[in-house]
Formats: C-alpha cells, structure tokens, sequence
C-alpha cells in the first residue's frame, strides 16, 4: 500500500472501529460459538462438551421440533401473503386521489407501531369467548346459518387464526412503504399506457405491478423472516391462558401456538439444553437462509 | 366508492383503539358485560336517605314488602317480603315500605378496597328514581399502575413495586439506546461511505450479511457473554449494544451519506481538514433526517421490546413496561381486564404522542428504507 | 501542663475506642439472600426461624423472600450467574438441580466443621438421609419434612361398626374396610361415600409401586415395567375401578374434584373415608372442618409382604445454588435450622428445626427430639408421624434426574388405568419405553459431562 492508502485504510478502521467490536462481540462471536454449541452438550451450568450430530439427530426425531416448525410455517404462510395483499389493497385505495390521505395513513400505521405486549393484550381482549367485541359482532352473523363462532384463542383450531387476524392489523407499516413506492411510478407509464388503450386493471397488472415488484418483494421477504421467529404475542396469549401455572412455553392451548422460537427459548432457559437450542437455531437460520437465496434466485429470473 | 371502503377499512383499524380505551373507562362489571355497552355509565338512587352509587340487580316481578327485620327471622337484615309475609310480623319490622311490581332492586356500589369489610346496603326503589348517567372511571389507571407493580404484602409492605420505575427503567434505556444508536452508527457509516480505504466494500457486504442472521442463534452465547460480564438481571444488555452499531442502521446512514456531494467534503479537504473534522462540520450537519429517523426508529424499537427484558432482566424493580405488563397479566388469581386496559393503553400512549409530533419522520424515514430494498 | 495530659489521656483513650467502633460499624453484616416458597403463616414461621438466627449472632442477616414458582426461578437465576444464597427447593426437585451442576455440595462446608458427611447426616432419621443425598453426594438441608400417612374418619368408621381405634393392618383389610365404609343411594344405586379412592388426592401415585415393594430405578435402568411389584399395585389401582365402576367413581369424585382447600374436599365432608395425606392435614382439618374425629396410622397397611411400617416422605429443603455470594454464611443458616436443643422444655427454649416445624405443626427430621417438642407438639398424631418418620422401610421420591417427566408419566398411567382406558400392562410399557428414551438422552448427558452416576451407596436401601 502506499503511504496514503496506508493513511486512508487506518482512518477508515477507526470510523468503523465501534462497529468492529460490535460485530465481533455482538455477531461474529456468538454466531460461531453457536455453531460450536449446537455440536455439543451444553447447558450453562456445565462446559460444552463436543458430541457430534446428536443434537442434530434428536432434533429430526423430537415430535415437538417438527410441531413447532409446522405451527410456525402455517403462520408465516399465511399471514405474510395476506398481510402483503392487505397493505398492498389499503395502499391501492390510499393512491387514489383521495381527500384527507393524511389522516387515513395516520389511522393504518398507527397500529403498526403499539408496543406487541399492549396489542397482545388488546386482541385477547377482542378475542375473548365469552365478552369479547369479535364474537358479539359475529354471533347475529353467524346465528342464521346455524353457526357459532369459536372460541379463539382457547379453541386449537382457530388460536392461529386469532394471531393472522392480530397480524393483519399491524399492516400499516408495509402500507406506508408500498405508498412511497407506488408514488414513485413516473407518471409517464402510465399516460403512455392510457393512450395504448389499457383499462385499469391492465394498467395495475403492466405498469404498477412490475414498478412495485422489487418493494413488494422485499418487504415480503423481510416479513417472512420476521414471521418465522414469532415469539412476543404467542407467549403474551398462553401465558394469560395458563394462567401463571408457568406453562406459557407450551403453546397453549394443546400446543397449536408452539411456535419455533417458543420452543427454542423453552428448551434453552427452561430446560437448560443450549447445545440443542443453538442446534435449533441453526436449523432456523438454514431455512432462512435458504430462502432468502430462493427469493434472490426467483427476483433475478422474474423481475428482471 | 373508493372512500367506502377506505372509511370502512380505518373503521376497522380503529375500532381496537377505540375499544381498548373505552374499556379501560369501565368498571369491571360493566366491561365484562354481554352484550358490550359503549360507554361506562353509572347509576344512583336513594338508599335510606343517601343519594349514591349503586348496582342494578334486577326487576321485581310482583310487588312486595322491604323492611328491616329486628327480630326473628334474618334479624339484623334488611329483607324482601310479600306483603302477607309483613302483615304476619309487623312487630319485627322496621322502616317497612311497600315496593311495586316493575320496581328495581338495587345495591351500593362499594369502592373496591371497601368491598371487603363493609356489607353493601341495598333497596327497592321505582324505576324513575334510578338517575343513569356516564361516567368515565379515571380511576381506573392509578389502580392499575399500582396493580401493575404487584401487590404490596400487607405486613411487610415488600413487595409493590411503583409503576414510575418501570417508566424510568424503559426511558432509560430509550434513551440511552437512541444515543448510542444516533453515535455509533453515524460514525460506523461514514467510515463506509465517505472514506476510501482498502478492504471497505468487502468489510460493508459482510454487515449487510449479519441482517440474516435470526436472533435466537445469537441468544444463547450472547446470554453466556453477559453472565460472564455479570449484565444478567441488570438493563445493561438492553443499551449497551447500541453503543457499537447495527448493520440496519449503518446501511440506512451510509445511503444517506452516500447522498451528500463530494464537493463539500473536497473543498473541506483542501481547508486542511482531517475526515474527522469533515465528518463532524460537513456532514453531520447535513444528516438531521436520517439521524432523526434512525433515533426514532431505536426509541420505538426499545420502548416496544419485549424479548430482550424477558431474556436478561429479572426482578420485578428493573422490569420494562412492556415486561410489567406481561407479569402482571400472567401472575395468578385471574386478569381485571380493566386494569389491564388502562395499563396497556399508558404504554402505547407516549408512542401516540411522539408519533404526532415526529410524524414527517416517521413517514419519510420509512418510505426511505421500505423502497431502497 | 494537667490540662495537656488529660487532654491526652483522653484523646488515648477516647481515639482507639473511636477506631474499635468505627471497626465495628465498617465490617458490615453480611446479607444472606433466602428464597423460599411459602406464603401466609409458613412465610411467618420461617421468618420467625430466621430473625431468632440473626438475633443470635451479630455477623449474618438472614433475608427471607417469598418467590413463586421457587424452583423455576431459583434456576434460572443460576443459569444468569445471580442465584440467591439459599433456595427452598423441594424435595424431588434435587437429583435434577444436582445433575443440572446448579447446587454446591455440601461435604466441604461440613469439613470444615470438622464433622465426616456421615457424622452429619446421623442426626436425621434414614429416609431423611437420603432424601438430601443425590448419587452419594449431600447438596440440601431440611427445612420442613412430611410424613404421608392414612387418614381414616372415625365417625364413619363407627357407623360402619368398624373400631374406630384401628386402621386396616394390610392391604386385603383396606380393600374390605373400604367395601363396608361404601354406601350407595338405596334407589339410583349411585354412590354416596366411599371408603377409598386412589385417586383422592392421587398427588403421589407412584408411591403405590413402592408401597407394592416395587423399584422404580435400580441405579443403572427405568424398572417401571419390568418390575412386577409395580405391575401388582397398578392391578391394584384398577381393581378400584373394576369393583365400584369407573364411570360411578368419576360421577361421584367430579362432585368434589377441585375442593381440597375447602371443607367440600371428599375426607372433609365425609364422602371419602379414608385417604393418604400428610402431617399437614391436620392444620387444613383444623382451618375447613375443626372438630372432625380422625386418626392417622403410624405405618401404611401392608402391601408388601414382611414390610408392615411402610411410609412415604417428603421435604422441604434449603440448598446452595451455584454462584452463590455468601455460600459460608448461607451454612451457617442451613446448620442452625438442621439443629436443635434436645433439651428445651418450655416454647422458648425450642431452636432452629423444631422452633420452625413446631410452628408449622410439622414433625421435625432429626432423630432426637426435645421433650418440650415430643409432648407439647400441637400435632394429635405427631408420635404416630414420628414412628413413620424413624421407619427402616419409609421411602421418598427416587433419585433419578428425569423424576419430573418420570412422575408425569406415572400420573399419565394410573389415570389411563384408573379409568379402564388401558391395561396396566400397557400403561406401564409405554410409559417405560418413553421414560428409557429421556434416561437414555440424560445418561449420556451426564456421560458426557463427568457425571456418571454412581451406584447408590451404603447410606442408602
């Protein structure tokens, strides 16, 4: 290097030196020592002790790692594509040439940035069997069909739903993003493809779609993988549900809301099985990774 | 018709907001009640002479007799009786009164901390002279917040922790996170983007890798790396990381830096200006906007956490609201859905407030980040 | 000049004396941290126990605080580096917290004492011994042991023309007792009173395979199914279902499932007439159905043959987690209420374990008893409890690792077989081969570690 280059490699590290530490101490480090942990039989109290792909082994023959893994993927796969679909729809309407957009945006995000324990509180609340808002306004609807709504966050089949209904509130974030993006078309596409005789839908589907497809994308993707470490309003629900017995790791009710993270934490600081945990972990950032190459993979090909 | 479904849309978007409050205005009677009233009201009658608060217990079907039995038969008790029923003791009555089918038996409404000791007194009065009116039951919050930090044990007077701790421990470490967030990172990204130096471009694609990263494989060594330091049970783990970076933030600066002309740093440069010199006087200046949007986005982040306070902290007097909240749902002995509706609703309230004062840097800072992608 | 000299001997005298106090006040007390987990009165009585230590000795000030669930947080406080000094953990939480490395053993400190482990633990009776022992090695305290004994309703014992002084000798003699103490409505033929129920409270169901002389854990493997002792008492159980119906025992149990801690439980209203509980019952007969005429047996009847002074222990015990601060103040505490003055003869003389379990009602773990607590105790039966206590053939909670899961799967399978869902032999198959799999992961856990488990050694059966 020359005597600059010398001078400019060390002012650049010590610009970055705080991110140096952070990243060492804060990321580089603990990634790879839970890479070595997840070889191990580790447990805080006690040294590592290397044993090999046990833990990987144990993990693909445990009935609740392959629970956990479905009630996670069962709620990411739905509540992200619809999630998309209602930002994306309450964006739509918002571009429109309406009065008052303003408060209208107000009134979407707001929801999207309450604090989740509040929120968890708030839904529990709604959902409730018995007094809650939801099921006084279902019941008349319902009535003439002979039907009852459920019970909820207290009946296995329809907890998730309560949590993709949770999340679909919280859209506003996401619609606030495809607004920005959706007025960022030039305004020339779509003269262009008025004069070419384009209805609106074919305006949306030619024009609009294609334009927002990288935003669209990567939100999607970026809530996916938060979706699939859902842990705070899973655990604030079952804990209300068990009601200080300490069972809140369990997914009540009977395990339909064991969620991966959930499950992880559990076996870490509940059973103190660190080795096994970080091997879970690692499975979890596999899968993540794993899509977020697929998502690279399909935006070269697609959206090119 | 796009304004149809947009006020239906916020109505339902806003309906929970709505609900949370106005529950949290109810006594719990009337919040548990089926089907759901919207405002919280309170009733008053006369009971001996007294204009109070009271309970509706339910209508009286036949007409009937209330007195005060002296003797016999629940002496020392005010009783309902058929008018024959009087008639065959009217010597062990007292304040005997005659009450009409269609009349309402009511009860005072004790406060709660009364309701244990005092026996509620009750009547039988006409529908007219029930008064209804709404009442918002504010005190409701300073009940819940002093519920929120547990019950004190009576004896010991151990045990209740005030709800302004948890108030102080979550703004401190707010604030303390956004100022190591605004520093930190500020000087991490400039480092990215304004000096050239070898080895830089690489080191930068590395940090965008690490936003791949899930937390839970970073949670178990982070917890060892925090009991080693002895941090387990104190809020320092929930601050002190801000001080060293986030790759989300210095990706965030570094595009906006990116932004600011060379010219500026250049003719600095030529001044005899150092790059620290050009950073703090050209382009620190220039960077309000993100700046403000990256401290706003970590005060919104730390102030919403819940599963770092859940993970590191554990005594009730170094709890986060978030955290309290949770506790105090969760213990034993059932949940006062009011309470819990005004607690709940004191910790979104400052993040309503700092939303409509910061509300051009909420927007802008999003859409910024959403469409960069 | 006099004025100088005095005002030098006093600044002789008073400076030192000065430098003596402020020595004094600078060598602060040493705050030994205690989490235990009672409430109401047992919070009081140990809080009692402990200002009596900390006003016997100027050094230590022992903190009680009441946590809840104790042993849920007590480990992970130690898995965060910041435990507290003493734990009150109870009795089958040990071999777990032991494997976990989570607990100090306690040989050094009672070394250093100048006593071997065994000279310390003579001062329990056998089964107590064991009870703070993991793998041979002593990791607890006691604070306040259990006896489980029956408890029969003499009353009802009288109407049924049984002696009110005798308790069934065998087991034959409880299944007969218990036919001619069972009522039924003369027109619906349900039931009215019964005159036992294995699931009444059925907290400890796996005590029936013990009872039975059976082994749960050799040391080495899960015996649940391949002892045929445990087979026996799980015939046993579903005998009860078998003679009276399950269905009619459901209907008649659901009318006071849920009530222990009141006086609707099934032995408080007379439904139930006899039923295994422990020397705490008498302060809930006491509080729920004062009055009520009851007798508890100094041994279970006989289930096994030659073993007719069968009993079930349990404990409350004080541990030193890992990490603790002050883990030799922590001692001194545990010591003082391991102890007691053999020879207190008024209230106030009583010290350490008997001051304590006097004011639960308790019986006490040691072998000697004071004459003030022997015959003053406000137990009726404690001389009863005291002769299940210093029994060679009591028994407590196996000392397995896994025992959480291993009592969760015998719960699992007496109801199974209780209800007529499953065959005993079935039931207990099944819970084997899943209780092997989690030994089998915990052994080599253990392997891994160093901690092989060892034979149990001479102090135990």
């Amino acid at each position: 290097m020359t005597k600059r280059e010398r001078r400019q490699f060390f002012t650049g590290l010590g610009f970055t030196s705080l991110w140096i530490v952070g990243l060492g101490l804060f990321t580089a480090y603990p990634v790879l020592a839970s890479l070595y942990y997840s070889f191990c039989d580790y447990s805080i109290l006690k040294s590592p002790v290397w044993c090999g792909l046990s833990n990987y082994t144990e993990l693909f023959s445990d009935d609740l790692f392959w629970l956990s893994l479905k009630n996670t993927l069962i709620y990411a796969g739905v509540s992200v594509p619809l999630g998309a679909v209602v930002a994306l729809s309450l964006a739509l309407l918002l571009n429109q040439d309406v009065r008052g957009r303003p408060l209208f945006r107000v009134l979407f995000y707001l929801p999207s940035i309450v604090p989740l324990v509040a929120a968890s509180m708030l839904w529990m609340w709604i959902f409730n069997g018995q007094v809650g808002l939801l099921n006084w306004v279902l019941t008349p609807l319902l009535e003439p069909f002979g039907l009852t709504p459920p019970g909820w966050l207290v009946d296995p089949a329809w907890a998730k739903s309560a949590l993709i209904i949770m999340s679909l509130w919280g859209t506003g974030n996401a619609m606030v993003i495809y607004l920005a993006g959706l007025q960022n078309v030039p305004r020339e596409l779509y003269e262009a493809a008025e004069i070419d005789g384009a209805s609106g839908f074919r305006r949306f589907w030619h024009v609009t779609l294609p334009q927002l497809a990288p935003v669209v994308y990567f939100n999607v993707v970026m809530s996916l993988i938060g979706a699939l470490q859902i842990f705070t309003q899973a655990i604030v629900m079952s804990s209300a549900a068990s009601g200080g017995t300490g069972t809140e790791m369990d997914g009540f009710p009977a395990r339909s809301t064991l969620f991966y993270t959930m499950h992880l934490f559990a076996t870490a600081f509940y059973d103190l099985r660190m080795g096994y945990a970080s091997a879970m972990a690692y499975v979890l950032f596999l899968i993540i990774a794993g899509l977020t190459w697929l998502a690279t993979r399909v935006s070269r090909d697609r959206l090119n | 018709m796009v304004y149809a479904l947009l006020i239906a849309a916020s109505a339902v978007f806003v309906v929970p907001f709505a609900w949370l409050v106005v529950s949290s205005l109810k006594p719990i009677e009337q919040a548990m009640a089926m089907p759901p009233t919207i405002f919280p009201r309170a009733h008053y009658a006369t009971i001996d002479g007294e204009r109070i608060e009271v309970l509706i217990d339910y209508t009286l079907p036949r007409a009937g007799v209330v007195a005060d039995a002296i003797a016999g038969d629940q002496a020392g008790r005010r009783v309902l009786l058929t008018p024959e029923q009087a008639l065959a003791r009217p010597a062990e009555l007292r304040n005997a009164h005659r009450v009409g089918a269609g009349w309402i038996r009511v009860t005072e409404r004790l406060a709660q901390a009364e309701s244990a000791a005092t026996v509620p007194r009750w009547d039988v009065v006409p529908p007219e002279a029930v008064s209804t009116q709404i009442k918002f039951r504010w005190d409701n919050y300073p009940n819940a917040l002093a519920a929120l930090g547990g019950a004190a044990d009576p004896k010991t007077g151990e045990g209740g922790v005030s709800f302004w701790v948890f108030l102080r421990n979550t703004l401190l470490v707010c604030v303390l996170g956004v100022i190591g967030t605004v520093i930190s990172n500020a000087i991490v990204a400039y480092g990215f983007a304004r000096v050239r130096w070898r080895g830089r471009d690489a080191f930068f694609a590395v940090t965008l890798a690490t936003l791949m990263v899930p937390f839970p494989v970073l949670m178990v060594p982070l917890y060892g790396v925090f009991r080693e330091l002895g941090w387990i049970g104190t809020l320092l783990p929930l601050w002190v990381p801000a001080f060293f970076g986030s790759a989300f933030n210095i990706f965030l600066m570094r595009q906006f830096f990116l932004g600011i002309p060379e010219e500026l740093s250049e003719a600095a440069r030529i001044d005899g200006g150092n790059e620290w010199t050009i950073f703090w006087r050209v382009v620190l200046p220039l960077s309000k906007p993100v700046l403000a949007a990256a401290a706003l986005f970590h005060f919104l982040y730390a102030w919403n956490d819940f599963l770092a306070p859940y993970l590191y902290l554990t005594r009730k007097e170094t709890f986060t609201l978030s955290l309290a909240l949770q506790a105090y749902q969760s213990q034993n002995g059932g949940v006062q859905w009011h309470y819990l509706m005004a607690a709940s609703t004191v910790t979104i309230l400052p993040i309503v407030v700092l939303f409509f004062f910061a509300q051009r840097t909420f927007i802008q800072g999003i859409a910024t980040t959403g469409s960069k992608g | 000049m006099r004025s100088v000299v005095l005002t030098a001997i006093l600044l002789g005298i008073g400076v030192p004396g000065v430098w003596a106090d402020g020595a004094d006040e600078g060598r602060a007390k040493v705050r030994v941290s205690y989490w235990e987990k009672w409430v109401g009165p047992e919070a009081r009585s140990i809080k009692a126990v402990a200002e009596a230590f900390n006003r016997s000795q100027g050094r230590i000030v022992v903190e009680v605080m009441t946590v809840s669930p104790i042993d849920r947080k007590t480990l992970v406080a130690t898995a965060g580096g910041d435990p507290p000094d003493i734990a009150g953990l109870y009795g089958h939480n040990l071999a777990s917290f032991a494997d976990a490395e989570a607990l100090m053993p306690l040989e050094e400190f009672i070394r250093r004492d100048g006593l071997t482990p065994e000279q310390w633990l003579e001062r329990y009776y056998p089964v107590y011994q064991r009870i703070v022992q993991h793998n041979g090695r002593i990791y607890a305290g006691i604070s306040t042991p259990a006896m489980i004994t029956l408890h029969w309703n003499k009353t009802l014992f009288r109407e049924a023309g049984l002696d009110p002084e005798r308790p069934p000798r065998t087991v034959a003699e409880l299944d007969e007792y218990a036919r001619k103490l069972t009522k039924r409505d003369p027109q619906t033929g349900e039931i009215t009173q019964i005159g036992f129920l294995p699931q009444e409270p059925g907290w400890w169901p796996w005590i029936f395979c013990r009872w039975f002389g059976g082994e749960l854990f050799d040391g080495e493997r899960i015996t649940l199914a391949t002892d045929p002792r445990n087979l026996a008492a799980m015939r046993w159980v579903a005998s009860y279902s078998q003679t009276y119906g399950a269905e009619a025992l459901a209907r008649f149990a659901s009318g006071f499932a849920g009530q222990m801690n009141s006086p609707q439980s099934g032995f408080f209203s007379g439904k139930v007439a006899m039923v295994f509980q422990g020397v705490w019952y008498n302060n809930y007969i006491r509080e729920y159905k004062p009055g009520l005429d009851y007798g508890a047996a100094s041994a279970w009847p006989s289930a096994s043959p030659g073993i007719d002074d069968f009993g079930m222990a349990e404990a409350d015990l004080m541990v030193i987690p890992r990490g603790a601060k002050h883990p030799q103040e922590a001692w001194e505490f545990i010591k003082y209420v391991n102890r007691n003055n053999p020879r207190a003869t008024r209230r106030e003389e009583l010290e350490g374990s008997e001051l304590l379990c006097y004011l639960q009602e308790k019986n006490s773990p040691l072998r000697e008893w004071s004459p003030f607590f022997a015959q003053h105790h406000p137990h009726p039966y404690i001389a009863a409890f005291r002769e299940l206590s210093a029994s060679p053939h009591a028994q407590a909670t196996p000392d397995i690792g896994i025992w959480t899961e291993y009592q969760r799967e015998v719960l699992n399978a007496f109801t199974r077989v209780r209800l007529l869902l499953e065959t005993p032999e079935a039931a207990l198959a099944s819970a084997q081969q899943r209780l092997e799999k989690s030994w089998a992961r915990h052994r080599r856990s253990l392997e891994l570690h160093g901690q092989i488990p060892t034979k149990k050694g001479a102090l135990a059966p």
